[in-house]
């Protein structure tokens, strides 16, 4: 039996030899470990270690023959479907944005714009499926994609690193969204809105949408994002002024929990959470008092969500800075 | 052996890990910094990685054998048949052995995760402590279970039957637990979940236990539901330990911070537990089965009789039937299992099948695609023991011409890495002219469904290898008017109910405009048309024209799957791609209703069939014991490269999207590295199965002779009356 057991183990150890060949053999041919280095210097360089690095922006694009990935386009001078680098691509592109929107676009607001709302303006042949890259797992920050953009614009085009640094009014509005969504832990704001609309907009309203039950949040990341997380978590914690929950016993003893949203000389109304109104005659109520441990926001809304739903609606809250907006 | 069998200090080992880990496991959260510690300035990930895939290889086999040896012995029970209860004895004992080694490995992975990596397991533990506490009380429970069902083999054996009262009162109890189960599968009760979770604990959990109480009527069938609840208690443990990695993947009822803000029951029940759940159920049950027929190969090769050969041959037998059984469905549990990876995120998706992994899932493919094809081996090889399988020998050619074929296609990547001059000689374009469509999605799932349709083909000559005048299916009794009707009612229920949804699906669900709604019709219309001759099929088996019904079937599937939507599937994928995931669960519903009707069929066409000859158990070349063994040594190396590719999609993430990497050691390695690893496993778990195999057998030829007659070796004579 011994013997047996030696020529099985000699058998096992020939088919462990042709699988290491394997693996070393394909490592040969596409290279070793990922390392995802970070970095925030705001240069070509400092692009390229995000790019082929924590960016994972190799996993769908290629860069000329760098590479192997065609889920997206490749962004080097490739074949006949690419045959400008995306520096200079980048020029054709922001004139076609130019007149598609009416915005006067540059270079760098295009690639700014690709990287901070990649469905905006998308290769007609490729499908809308990047990656937000300032949400988690990637979570570049506002400085690392600045350098990928400076890297972009050094493939074929003018680097232009004061357009980065001093951006135009459109690449503001976009530094602005990813720094929005930055502090709020990572998350994206595109993602955060469809979440808002699930969750939240039958009671509040944003940029004149939504309901009007709780307050209006058109201005809420003004309160930081501490308020706005705790808010989800806990509504009861800090309620804002004009929006506390109202108990109210009639004479009958019958309780209507709800915010107060009329007060005459004769009647109340009460709107309850499912936005139902009741009026009562004042004559018939017992007792009237606001409950100060309770509000009428479900506590429960944050257990539907997965972390990634919270991250997004955090960042989309913490975009909302001014009505106009 | 049975001295041999003394867990309990080992055992309780792994308890006190468990412990160790409840006291360890107060409070911390994800915002806390990071702490790492090493043992001898070592690479604690390598550490980790090698002795959890150390446990996990033995506690795959822990798990799947029971799955397999209770189905054995009831088989043995229904039948009267002492060979399958003996059978189903020998799996066990060769369980016993392993399951101490488990829970060692176990208590050494949960020492060596909590002193190298505190703050993750800390935070882990404080969240888990309630479902951890669950899980060291269900590690008692299948110890208890396994103790009982071991020592009790031979105690439990004969005896007097119940009275009627008793058995009507159990089959009371257990018509209530089937009740309960249906109420439960239809959300009549319990916390609001997810489909496949429901499923899979109704399946595995509820209706075991009901079916076990309805057969309770003697001291064996106790024994048998011993058995059940061995595996309940060992699937629910699988259940808990894979909530928490899925929860590392796919985190949910956490805030960013990792703080809990919903229920457990939300963070136990994350997207990807149940998916990860059912794929390893099969993997244990396919692994459990190589494993065993890995030690019935050695057997065979060292035997000295002819008895022995026929014994071991056999036992290798139902040990590959039953890992052929589990790996059929595995590869659409791992489609469903990646496409809930790409539902929690795009961009660990992208890595898995284009980014760091893509080609790691080649190496995959030249893994799974050997295991068909050496599986298929090892079945011909077989044909080889049955007189008058030579009439099927000349559909060997074709099968393994298929299976080459669908290899090379399904190991074709999309494209390779290439420089530019290499472009320039390819016209410009990164893709080979012809090679690239084999790289692709339709091609990859039409040779998929050939290669397990050949392999179900394979079996089906097998087979019918020595039997020639059948016995009418018209002349057979209520029996197969009834079951194969209803094959077919379940062939026509799944795949017509998909028909159905594809043809009032709206194409905006899939964010297509609404003129692509013609191609979900045509799909649908397709799947109508493989109902209907589901129906005919069934109708020809009832008029005893059973092999033209099995071929009239086979036919048709196999053109609709492998050609019309392996064809079509590119049509699809250029026009409507995002509806080409139906497409693919379309190949599979029409695939797994063939597999269900034709089976039906054949089980009535060839039923005391008058046999050429008798099978000759013994009568197998060696070299076929060494594609049995190959086949272990190949499941091993593809489970290590799979837990991988699964635990390395996290990236730079303990807990993806909650709490970062930030060790030395956060990087995805090569592939040359994984190979070195799960080549490391492998060849140490090898060794120790042996060795322990090796002890087992040394303890059997000393241990106490108070063997069973049923315990006696199988005689020739015995072992050549079994069916194939």
């Amino acid at each position: 039996m011994i013997r047996t057991i030696g020529k099985v183990f000699l058998f096992l150890l020939l088919l462990l030899g042709a699988f290491l060949w394997m693996g070393q053999t394909i490592t040969a041919m596409t290279g070793g470990e990922k390392k995802a280095a970070s970095i925030v210097e705001i240069t070509p360089e400092g692009g390229e270690t995000i790019f082929w690095g924590k960016g994972r922006c190799f996993t769908c694009h290629s860069l000329g023959d760098q590479g192997s990935a065609v889920r997206c386009p490749n962004l080097g001078q490739f074949g006949e479907k690419f045959l400008m680098p995306i520096g200079e691509r980048a020029d054709e592109r922001a004139k076609e944005r130019s007149e598609e929107t009416g915005e006067k676009y540059t270079a760098t607001d295009y690639l700014v714009e690709s990287l901070a709302v990649p469905s905006a303006y998308v290769v007609e042949g490729y499908k809308d499926e990047m990656a937000i890259v300032y949400a988690p797992p990637i979570s570049l920050n506002l400085n690392e994609i600045k350098a990928v953009v400076a890297y972009l614009q050094s493939q074929g085009g003018e680097l232009d690193l004061e357009a980065i640094e001093n951006p135009s009014e459109i690449s503001a509005k976009y530094y602005a969204r990813i720094s929005a969504a930055t502090a709020a832990g990572g998350g994206d704001p595109g993602a955060g809105l469809e979440v808002f609309d699930d969750n939240c907009a039958e009671c509040h309203k944003v940029q004149d949408e939504g309901g009007e039950i709780g307050p209006n949040l058109s201005t809420i990341s003004l309160k930081g994002l501490k308020f706005i997380s705790e808010s989800i978590l806990r509504p009861a914690k800090k309620i804002t002024k004009g929006y506390e929950t109202w108990v109210a016993v009639d004479t009958e003893g019958r309780r209507t929990t709800g915010l107060k949203t009329r007060d005459s000389a004769t009647e109340v109304d009460i709107t309850k959470a499912n936005g139902e109104v009741v009026t009562i005659t004042k004559t018939d109520i017992k007792e009237m008092e606001v409950d100060e441990g309770k509000s009428i926001m479900p506590e429960d809304l944050v257990e539907a969500m997965t972390v990634k739903d919270f991250q997004d609606v955090q960042a989309y809250m913490m975009m909302q800075k001014s009505e106009s907006e | 052996m049975k001295r041999l069998f003394q867990p309990s200090a080992k055992t309780a080992l792994g308890i006190l890990a468990l412990t160790a880990l409840f006291l360890f496991g107060a409070p911390a959260y994800a915002q806390e910094a990071n702490e790492y510690r090493q043992i001898l300035g070592g690479d604690s990930r390598k550490l980790i990685w090698f002795l959890a895939q150390l446990h996990l290889f033995f506690a795959a086999f822990v798990l799947g054998v029971p799955l397999f040896a209770v189905i054995i012995e009831v088989v043995g029970w229904r039948k009267k048949d002492p060979k399958f209860d003996k059978l189903a004895h020998e799996f066990t004992s060769l369980l016993s052995v392993a399951y101490a080694t488990t829970a060692a490995l176990g208590g050494l992975l949960a020492f060596a995760l909590f002193t190298l990596y505190p703050t993750f397991m800390g935070y882990l533990a404080g969240l888990f402590k309630d479902v951890m506490f669950m899980y060291a009380l269900l590690f008692f429970a299948e110890t208890f279970c396994l103790y009982l069902y071991y020592y009790g083999w031979h105690w439990m054996q004969g005896g007097k039957v119940f009275s009627k009262n008793l058995q009507w009162l159990f089959k009371g109890v257990g018509t209530a637990i089937i009740v309960f189960g249906l109420v439960f599968f239809f959300g009549g009760l319990g916390p609001e979940m997810r489909g496949d979770t429901r499923s899979f604990m109704t399946l595995l959990y509820i209706l075991p236990p009901g079916i076990g109480f309805l057969i309770l009527k003697d001291r064996k069938s106790v024994h048998i539901m011993i058995g059940i609840l061995l595996n309940v208690a060992g699937t629910a443990i699988m259940q808990l330990a894979n909530s928490w990695a899925g929860f590392m993947m796919s985190p949910a009822g956490v805030d960013q911070d990792g703080a809990l803000t919903g229920s457990l029951w939300i963070a136990f029940e994350n997207i990807l537990a149940t998916p990860i759940a059912i794929h390893r159920m099969l993997g244990n049950l396919a692994f459990g089965g190589l494993v065993a027929g890995a030690y019935a190969a050695v057997k065979f090769i060292g035997a000295r009789t002819m008895e022995e050969k026929a014994h071991y041959d056999w036992m290798g037998y139902i040990a590959n039937f039953v890992a052929i059984a589990a790996l059929i469905p595995l590869p659409f549990a791992g489609y469903y299992l990646g496409r809930e990876v790409y539902s929690t995120s795009a961009v660990m998706g992208n890595n898995m099948m284009g980014g760091d992994f893509s080609w790691t899932f080649i190496i995959q493919a030249a893994l799974v695609g050997s295991l068909f094809i050496i599986s298929n081996y090892y079945l011909w090889s077989g044909m080889t023991r049955i007189p008058g399988a030579q009439r099927y020998y000349g559909y060997i050619k074709w099968i393994l011409g298929a299976l080459i074929v669908s290899f090379a296609i399904w190991l074709t990547p999309h494209n390779l890495p290439l420089t530019g001059q290499e472009v320039g000689q390819m016209g410009g374009s990164q893709y080979h002219p012809t090679l690239k469509f084999m790289g692709l999605m339709p091609a990859k799932n039409a040779v998929v469904n050939l290669i397990i349709l050949s392999t179900f083909f394979s079996f089906l000559l097998y087979r019918r290898g020595n039997k020639s005048d059948v016995l009418p299916i018209s002349q057979q009794g209520r029996l197969p008017k009834i079951i194969i009707p209803l094959a077919g009612l379940a062939a026509v229920a799944m795949v017509g109910q998909y028909a159905l949804s594809l043809l009032g699906m709206d194409p905006a669900e899939l964010d297509l405009p609404a003129d692509r709604a013609q191609y979900f019709h045509t799909v649908g219309y397709l799947l109508l048309a493989e109902c209907a001759v589901a129906v005919l099929a069934v109708i020809l088996a009832l008029k005893d024209r059973g092999k033209l019904a099995q071929a009239l079937y086979l036919g048709v599937t196999a053109f609709s799957v492998v050609i019309f939507l392996g064809v079509y599937g590119f049509v699809v994928m250029e026009k409507a791609s995002p509806f080409l995931r139906n497409v693919a669960v379309s190949q599979f519903l029409q695939l797994i209703s063939c597999l269900i009707l034709v089976s039906a069929i054949d089980f009535f066409l060839f039923r005391d069939a008058k046999e050429i000859g008798k099978l000759q158990w013994g009568k197998m070349s060696v070299r076929s014991q060494y594609a049995l063994l190959a086949l272990t040594f190949i499941i091993t190396m593809n489970m290590g490269l799979m837990g991988f590719i699964r635990s390395g999609l996290r990236g730079d993430w303990h807990i993806f999207g909650v709490m970062r990497d930030t060790s030395p050691w956060s990087y995805t390695p090569s592939n040359y590295t994984m190979t070195e690893m799960v080549s490391l496993t492998v060849l140490v778990f090898m060794l120790g199965v042996a060795f322990m195999f090796w002890l087992g057998g040394i303890a059997a030829k000393k241990g106490p002779t108070e063997e069973p007659a049923t315990e006696k070796p199988a005689s020739k004579a015995e072992a050549g009356a079994d069916e194939p």
